[in-house]
């Protein structure tokens, strides 16, 4: 594994190349699908066709006995703890005695040829006593039949805020509905695992959390962690797919069992059965408000279906149901939210996290209090912007910037787009020379959307940066080393922009993420750079004290490789001041710490940071057709501040068109307990088609309580896009809409 | 996958020769056969690759037809200046196809011979009489949103995916063969088929066959045609519904029309119902309407699939209206 030397320029507020964007363009950056070791054997999975089932017996002979094969393995041959997941240890490393989804790990094999290990793990027979999956989420709650000895109830969270028997003049209800999205990312999971000579392993490996990771390896290998070493692979994107462990267990058991490197790559099909997805989601609101349409009360119970293991389902229902009213002034709340337990694919952390089921559902209910009023809807939503120092449903102040009535307005100011053109490729439908614009109609809609950022309810949310600045060829330079994985979203250049701001120095590497410093958190809940940023600021911080102290000084900064005074007198050089005795400091930072919620009210200071953005749509529907084509969108966010404003540009437009693809086509059908349409044939992402022109207004107001006065950035406009292009096809329309994604099917009508 | 043997072919009749007598099968541009080896829903013992056979030359015929190779390109078809000009209902219904790279990869042949993709064929794990013929039909009671309205059995619902099918259904193409016994030839009506209680089958290709060519034969109304399809995203995406149409419309009155469906069910659909009604009438849109409907009256839809009888309704429509608007 090399380091990273990210190319010249500069610091923070510019946009300095990636060193990794030349190579992903032009197909030559190495991703963990590439690895490779001499000796290297593959590894195969043997998976439930399922989705709930007995095991009455395996019997392994034939994949035994095929030429080639090295190790066969079933749960009998974990080492350690049997169970592991991020937040409860429910999900067996491979099965015992009986499959809970389908798509369930039974046994792993390793052969010499990955065709092979195929060919043996079909080889094994598994009896199976098939059982009746259990499937709805809603009835699941208080079903008799259980996925685990448990119950069905994962977590149940109840928010109360005010009066409970608060009345209002104007009431308007719903029952709204999300489909299960899949990350989609492009690279499947893939690792490769080496057995060492200390009887320990090192796994190369695809992920967003190396010591999440970590921790579940060495637990389930039975190994002390410090035996288990793990390095960062190239990820091919992740949006929360790959916060859980897939086959990071599955790698070392072979590898150690075998004594021989052992690689395993996903197939697209296996991907999708071999991470968790979005939660789907029910929910029923109520919106009680009064005739100026100043909301008095929120109602809301939603259904999260967590499917059969719990992953990070307890945080997510946590998020959907704090967050669960939208960035709006409420003085009463009933909201209870639960995560259950189900015999569908399990799901957990997907861009957005729980806020994304909510927010269609409040977003869609301020539409309709909008049109009960006969409101514009941008008006309701601006009467009840939250402002700084509102409080939410869970008592928590709103501290710094919160810029909703604002960010509203500004969409809504924004040039509305050109009107439909002749082109064919202007019109729903595109390309497929489906429409001459008969029955097109436009429509434009609006949503505005919160999230947390960072890690909530009082977990200890911190990360390690080491940094070293030394002397090499008679520069200064700097390396910067943590855990923290890119995933695609330029966390190494981020890195990098730090170092240099903060040291004046133009030689930085970025050494590759492993375990062998401290954890730096998971790159998810938009928090990587606010944490692990904060903590390479800090190391930075430490490592310039000890410049001063070594030269005596405490007036001076560091600048273009020199101490310079306020006033802008040279008095070293830092290669003079460094001589042969390079400077290293490690730092572990947190953020300002969170708290848990009141197990019955839901009160409590649950979050860090609260991040915002508005989503302007314009879409035109071919009604006869059932066609959408999403013509504009228009969207502003508060960024804090924009450490690589290309970057952030970027996270945006990503964001939105993974709400657009939510909106209007990506769904895993889930059918009994199965998934129908496991591939990127049936499983439609957006293509470039699809995905309109953006106007991106980024503000930077700066929370002064964040490193640099930044906001997470990388959730907040999936969030927002979803509802506001389904407002604008049921202006076109006139249709409810209750369900995304809306399809053909729904818009032509039967 | 199971293990094959491989073997180019040297020529067509030794070709024809071997898949008779040992029911192996044609690779072409493999974009179909090899994704439904790996998925273990074919799994022939030996792949003979045809695409070294001379077959990819597309002629443009003095009497206003054309032959095309069977190996011909996709895209090498789509983008034929002559074809364009007298069959561009073929042109546009191959350029919605897949995407670009299946194009260029993808044979003609292929094309008409890949296999539908409801879900339940091509998941081994599930009950599929087209697959395995008695083993009942999954799709009926599962995901069969994008599944056939028009001339299922109670064993098959299981559409044809093709988009070029539907527009060679339009101009009567007819389908050139190399079979044990000689040359052949059958027209596509005669080549595609409904499922009835033979589901497995999905044409009418005599065992062994080698499609060797198509012709479009010489079709003056076929100048005016078109191609639409409506899917669910922009690109690189199948059908949920397209209509493929002809149209002479003189003095507002319909001289000849030609329609077909695509889809809707185990064959592409001509709508011959709503060419009847057409033909003399005048060119209203409810004269379009009253077509597709007499056409439709005969869906069945199944439970999740009733959209497609407005859909396919209003396509009718918008591609009539639109031809009669530009005829004027
Ligand atoms: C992701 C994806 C999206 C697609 N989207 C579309 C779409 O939108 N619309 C559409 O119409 N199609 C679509 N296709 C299908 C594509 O058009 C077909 O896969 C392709 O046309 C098949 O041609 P081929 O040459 O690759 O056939 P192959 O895969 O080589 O062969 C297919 C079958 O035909 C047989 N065969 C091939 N040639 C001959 C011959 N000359 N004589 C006798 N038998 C023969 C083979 O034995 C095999 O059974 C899509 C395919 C993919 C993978």
């Amino acid at each position: 594994m090399s380091t990273t030397t990210v190319g010249a320029g500069a610091g923070i507020g510019t946009s300095p190349l990636r060193p990794d964007g030349t190579l992903k363009v032009t197909g030559e950056f190495a991703f963990s699908s590439d690895l490779w070791a001499d000796r290297m054997l593959w590894g195969a999975t043997l998976r439930s066709p399922h989705p709930r089932a007995r095991i009455v017996g395996i019997d392994l002979t034939g994949a035994v006995a095929t030429t080639g094969v090295h190790a066969v393995l079933t749960a009998e041959d974990v080492p350690g703890k049997k169970l592991y997941g991020l937040e409860h240890a429910d999900q067996p490393v491979l099965a015992m005695g009986q499959v809970r989804y389908a798509g369930e790990p039974v046994a792993i094999v390793a052969a010499d040829h990955p065709e092979t290990a195929r060919r043996a793990a079909a080889a094994i027979v598994v009896e199976y006593e098939v059982l009746p999956p259990i499937t709805d989420p809603v009835a699941a709650i208080d079903a008799e039949e259980t996925v685990h000895d448990r119950g069905n109830l994962l977590r149940h969270v109840p928010i109360r805020k005010g009066s409970l028997e608060a009345t209002a003049p104007v009431v308007v209800t719903g029952e709204y509905e999300v489909g299960m999205q899949d990350q989609a990312f492009l690279g499947p999971e893939s690792g490769l695992a080496i057995p060492a000579e200390d009887g320990g392993v090192d796994l190369f490996i695809a992920t967003q959390w190396l010591h999440g990771d970590l921790g579940q390896v060495a637990d389930c290998l039975g190994l002390p962690p410090s035996k288990v070493r793990l390095s960062l692979a190239g990820v091919g994107g992740a949006f929360g797919g790959r916060e859980d462990v897939s086959m990071q267990v599955h790698a070392c058991m072979l590898a150690l069992h075998t004594g021989r490197p052992v690689k395993m790559v996903y197939s697209r099909e296996e991907s999708f059965h071999g991470h968790v997805h979005r939660h789907p989601a029910r929910m029923w609101y109520e919106h009680g408000a009064d005739l100026d349409g100043r909301l008095v009360y929120v109602k809301a119970r939603i259904v999260l279906d967590g499917g059969a293991y719990a992953s990070t389902s307890m945080a997510v229902v946590a998020n959907a149901t704090t967050l669960g009213v939208g960035p709006y002034k409420v003085p009463n709340v009933v909201v209870d939210g639960y995560a259950v337990y189900t015999n569908n694919p399990p799901c957990g952390a997907m861009r957005g996290f729980g806020a994304v089921q909510a927010c269609f559902a409040y977003e869609s209910q301020m539409d309709k209090l909008a049109a009960a009023l006969g409101l514009d809807p941008v008006d309701v939503r601006v009467r009840n912007a939250l402002e700084p120092g509102d409080t939410m449903p869970t008592g928590q102040v709103v501290h710094g910037p919160a810029p909703v009535a604002d960010l509203l307005d500004r969409v809504r100011a924004a040039a509305p787009p050109a009107q439909r053109g002749d082109d064919l490729r202007e019109l729903p439908g595109g390309v497929a020379n489906t429409t001459h614009g008969e029955g097109v109609r436009r429509g434009v809609g609006y949503g505005i959307g919160i999230k947390n950022v960072g890690f909530s309810e009082g977990f200890d949310d911190y990360s390690t940066a080491r940094v070293r600045l030394e002397v090499v060829g008679g520069e200064p330079a700097a390396v910067v080393h943590t855990a923290a994985a890119e995933v695609g979203q330029g966390l190494v250049t981020i890195q990098a922009q730090i170092v240099r701001t903060e040291l004046g120095v133009e030689q930085v590497t970025v050494a590759t993420a492993d375990t062998t410093v401290g954890s730096a958190g998971s790159s998810s809940a938009s928090r990587q750079t606010y944490v692990t940023g904060g903590a390479v600021k800090a190391a930075c911080e430490a490592v310039r004290a000890a410049v001063l102290r070594r030269a005596g000084r405490d007036d001076v900064t560091l600048r273009g490789g020199r101490l310079v005074t306020e006033g802008g007198e040279v008095v070293a050089d830092l290669v003079d001041v460094l001589g042969d005795r390079p400077i290293e400091e490690t730092v572990e930072w947190r953020h300002k710490p969170t708290h848990p919620l009141d197990p019955r009210t839901g009160q409590g200071d649950a979050h860090v940071q609260y991040a915002f953005a508005a989503h302007r749509a314009t879409v035109d529907v071919d009604v006869e057709l059932g066609l959408v084509r999403v013509v504009e969108i228009a969207t502003a966010q508060d960024v804090g501040r924009a450490l690589h404003p290309q970057s952030v540009r970027g996270q945006i437009a990503g964001g939105t068109a993974q709400g657009l693809g939510l909106a209007v086509m990506e769904e895993i059908q889930v059918v009994d307990g199965l998934i129908r349409n496991p591939s990127f044939t049936d499983y439609l992402i957006p293509t470039i088609l699809d995905v309109p022109p953006m106007r991106i207004d980024v503000l930077e107001l700066g929370d002064p309580s964040a490193p640099y006065g930044l906001r997470g950035v990388g959730e907040p406009p999936t969030i927002s896009s979803t509802p506001a292009i389904v407002a604008a096809i049921r202006a076109a329309t006139g249709l409810a809409l209750n369900r995304v994604p809306v399809r053909p099917e729904h818009l032509t009508g039967t | 996958m199971k293990p094959f043997a491989y073997q180019r072919a040297e020529a067509a009749d030794s070709a024809v020769a071997t898949i008779s007598r040992t029911g192996a099968a044609y690779l072409a541009g493999g974009t179909n056969i090899v994704d439904l080896m790996k998925l273990g829903v074919t799994a022939p013992d030996l792949l003979i690759d045809v695409t070294g056979l001379p077959l990819r030359d597309i002629e443009a015929l003095p009497d206003g037809g054309m032959r095309v190779g069977a190996l011909t390109a996709n895209s090498d078809l789509a983008t034929d200046p002559v074809l364009r000009t007298r069959f561009p209902a073929v042109a546009l219904a191959l350029l919605s196809g897949a995407s670009a790279q299946l194009r260029n990869r993808a044979t003609i042949g292929g094309n008409l011979l890949q296999r539908t993709r409801c879900r339940y064929f091509v998941d081994v794990t599930k009950s599929c009489n087209k697959r395995r013929p008695g083993a009942g039909c999954a799709a009926r009671e599962g995901e069969h949103t994008d599944l056939a309205i028009l001339g299922a059995s109670e064993q098959c619902v299981a559409t044809n995916p093709s988009d070029l099918a539907v527009a060679l259904a339009l101009v009567d193409a007819r389908v050139e063969l190399l079979t044990e016994g000689g040359p052949a030839s059958m027209s596509v009506h005669e080549f595609f088929r409904l499922p009835g209680d033979r589901p497995e089958r999905d044409t009418n290709l005599p065992p062994g066959a080698l499609i060797t060519a198509v012709v479009l034969p010489a079709t003056p109304i076929a100048r005016m045609s078109t191609y639409r399809k409506v899917r669910d995203r922009s690109s690189f995406a199948f059908a949920a519904g397209s209509v493929a149409a002809a149209l002479d419309v003189r003095d507002g009155v319909v001289q000849d029309v030609r329609l077909a469906y695509g889809a809707v069910a185990h064959r592409p659909w001509r709508a011959y119902a709503a060419e009847r009604s057409l033909r003399g009438a005048p060119a209203t849109v409810d004269n379009f309407e009253r077509a597709a409907d007499e056409e439709l009256a005969a869906a069945k839809p199944l439970r999740d699939n009733g959209y497609k009888v407005p859909l396919i309704r209003n396509l009718t429509v918008g591609v009539l209206r639109g031809m009669t608007e530009a005829s004027w």
